[in-house]
């Protein structure tokens, strides 16, 4: 870990009666960091919030070093899987996986190779050709993950991804999650209630309350590899 | 006992275009089609309610997305005044535009063109109603289409590296694809038989702005009734073909 992966500085926003008021958080560059806290904390709020999908009132927001605060969250190069797996309705597992590098340019041989290789890695490389209607949760959010991953994005912001899908697929995700970031130093924010999910990837973890931060401890991971 | 209404229903359509049929006279339909005037004015309305039906949806497809996805003070207002067209009487549709178009603005853009005007009592008067009462039908149908799919997709999509554009074209659009289809058909439906302000708008002459709900008109007002008939089923049969050509086309959808 060399710099700074997300520098948050002094973030407010306000939505009803959710407030949070100048929130400070530094996630290291290659840090897996996992946000915790309960409902109604801000969790889903900071993370759309990182991704550009909420615009903050105040405060500074940056990747690996580059201000977006006002930048759109199609240049921002955040991979963002967000809670119950939104996948395009309208497009099969392939079109889904796909899409960013379609929208970004690369040719359909080279989107294909990506797109198949990275299935591969997630194990679901026979539904490639599949429509999206049919997939479990586990394999919804593999997909999901997938569409995010193809782009090599700089960081990437995971708001609760295996919360809603059985105890196998969660296993076998976190286990991905693991490999994936201590293959690729990826830097990355994930949501997450669940204690034994967090032990296998935090390097750290906060814990947020009513819109700010309450606590911040070092993951088993780091506490383990004694980093 | 469901089937009942539905049974008693189809029965009083298929009386009333019974009854029409049984009216229409051999001598009558080959009158209606030796009428050189009569085709001039199949033809007009046919062009004249497919342009009208295209360009309301046109128009329905981005304005019902930012109607969807738009917040601010006065939208409540602004999508109240949208459907001024729907509730208005035509009549009042057409009476206002025949105002609008005395105004000193309104005459010069009608002889945008010449002297002689390109609005009223010309083709394109007829599509400028057309479209006032279908493009308001359009939108609200396109928008409650938008209403329906969720926003996180479109969210993704800009995270996947997708403008705002781009996730229009290529997420939300094709979501909508059936309420599309059924904007079409509703609006089409709905200006394919208007009447009263096009004859305000565009007067009836023949040859030149007669479409065929003028033509019942005309012919009626000459005694030929037998022709009015021949006019009326050919407007059933083209209405009949058209609408099942557009549910082929939009697939199924919720409004069939």
């Amino acid at each position: 870990m060399t710099g700074s992966g997300i520098e948050i500085a002094g973030l407010s926003f306000s939505i009803g009666d959710f407030r949070m008021e100048r929130l400070d958080l530094s996630v290291e560059e290659g840090e897996y960091l996992v946000l915790s806290g309960p409902n109604g904390a801000g969790k889903t709020v900071l993370t759309k919030l990182v991704c550009g999908l909420l615009a903050p009132a105040s405060g500074k927001i940056s990747i690996l070093g580059r201000d977006v605060t006002a930048t759109p969250p199609w240049k921002r190069r955040v991979g963002y899987v967000p809670q119950d797996s939104p996948l395009f309705p309208n497009r099969g597992v392939r079109g889904n996986i796909e899409f960013g590098l379609e929208v970004a340019g690369v040719s359909k041989a080279e989107r294909r190779k990506t797109a198949e290789g990275m299935a591969e890695k997630l194990g679901i490389e026979r539904m490639l050709d599949r429509g999206v209607a049919g997939l479990s949760g586990g394999e919804r959010q593999k997909v999901c993950l997938a569409r995010a991953l193809v782009l090599r994005p700089d960081v990437l912001v995971l708001d609760e991804p295996v919360s809603a899908i059985d105890e196998e697929s969660r296993a076998e995700i976190c286990a991905f999650l693991r490999d994936e970031h201590e293959r690729t130093g990826v830097t990355a924010i994930h949501v997450s209630h669940n204690s034994e999910e967090t032990a296998m990837l935090a390097d750290r973890m906060a814990r947020m309350e009513s819109g700010s931060v309450a606590e911040i401890l070092a993951g088993r991971k780091k506490s383990g590899s004694g980093g | 006992m469901m089937w009942t209404p539905l049974a008693a229903y189809l029965l009083l359509i298929l009386g009333l275009l019974g009854a029409m049929m049984g009216r229409i006279t051999w001598p009558a339909v080959r009158t209606a089609f030796s009428d050189e005037a009569l085709l001039a004015a199949i033809r007009l309305s046919l062009e004249t309610s497919f342009v009208s039906a295209l360009l309301s949806v046109l128009v329905a497809i981005p304005a019902g997305y930012a109607l969807s996805r738009s917040r601010f003070p006065g939208l409540a207002a602004l999508d109240t005044v949208l459907d001024i067209p729907i509730v208005l009487p035509p009549l009042i549709i057409g009476l206002a535009v025949l105002i609008f178009f005395s105004t000193p603005f309104g005459r010069w853009v009608d002889r945008l063109n010449g002297p002689e005007g390109w609005i009223i009592y010309h083709p394109a008067g007829i599509v400028l109603v057309q479209f006032l009462i279908g493009a308001a039908i359009a939108v609200r149908v396109v928008k409650a289409g938008f209403d329906n799919v969720d926003e996180r997709y479109e969210n993704v999509a800009w995270t996947l590296g997708a403008n705002r554009w781009q996730a229009f074209a290529k997420v939300a659009a094709p979501l909508v694809w059936p309420n599309v289809a059924a904007a079409a058909i509703i609006s089409w439906a709905r200006i394919f038989g208007l009447f009263g302000p096009v004859i305000l708008v565009a007067g009836t002459m023949r040859e030149r702005t007669e479409i065929m709900p003028t033509t019942i008109f005309l012919e009626i007002s000459i005694g030929r009734l037998e022709v009015a008939l021949v006019v009326g089923a050919m407007m059933v049969a083209i209405s009949m073909a058209t609408l099942i050509a557009f549910k082929k086309i939009g697939g199924k959808g919720y409004f069939w």
